[in-house]
């Protein structure tokens, strides 16, 4: 059962990420691309290693470590991304 | 557990080829570090799957270090893009 359900938390993150990282190709504005992509990736990745903490609980503390990392890092560099571009689009 | 966790890796292979095609093909300079953000993300979510796969800490432990300062870098170089583009 734990098994399905870490496979299942690994399947909706590939889906997050493909569902982010698809809209890259297009034309649309890079702001427009940031909140698809940054959801994406954060969220995405962090289902990905909530799947693997399932299937590998002995290896938790690594696993959590990079959950809340990846928690603070992305989410501030998605800001600072869009802080930097809204800018630039400004001026 | 090995011929599941290997598929999943070649799907994650395969969304980690669309970002370096957008960065490839992209002449603005923040859709480039966009792209290259996504890249080094799941670079590093790549690398713990990896490590999860082999059961192997050290390199999980290089995986969680990419996380973080790997987008650390970039906040550092989207300030100095930004600084260079108000001049």
């Amino acid at each position: 059962m734990i098994d399905i359900l870490g496979y299942f938390c690994i399947g909706v993150g590939i889906v997050f990420w493909f569902w982010g990282t698809i809209p890259l190709l297009g034309k649309r504005t890079v702001l427009f691309k940031l909140h698809s992509l940054s959801v994406a990736d954060t969220l995405g990745s962090m289902a990905i290693l909530f799947g693997l903490l399932l299937k590998l609980p002995s290896e938790w503390q690594l696993l959590i470590l990079a959950i809340l990392s990846l928690a603070m890092w992305n989410t501030m560099l998605g800001y600072v991304l869009a802080y930097c571009t809204s800018s630039q689009e400004e001026s | 557990m090995n011929s599941i966790l290997n598929f999943i890796l070649m799907l994650m292979i395969v969304a980690m080829l669309i970002p370096i095609y957008a960065a490839w093909k992209s002449n603005d300079v923040w859709q480039k570090m966009l792209a290259l953000t996504s890249v080094s993300t799941k670079a590093s979510i790549i690398i713990l799957v990896v490590s999860v796969l082999r059961d192997d800490w050290m390199i999980g432990v290089v995986g969680a270090i990419v996380l973080s300062v790997g987008n650390a870098g970039f906040m550092l170089l989207a300030h100095l893009l930004k600084r260079m583009d108000n001049k």
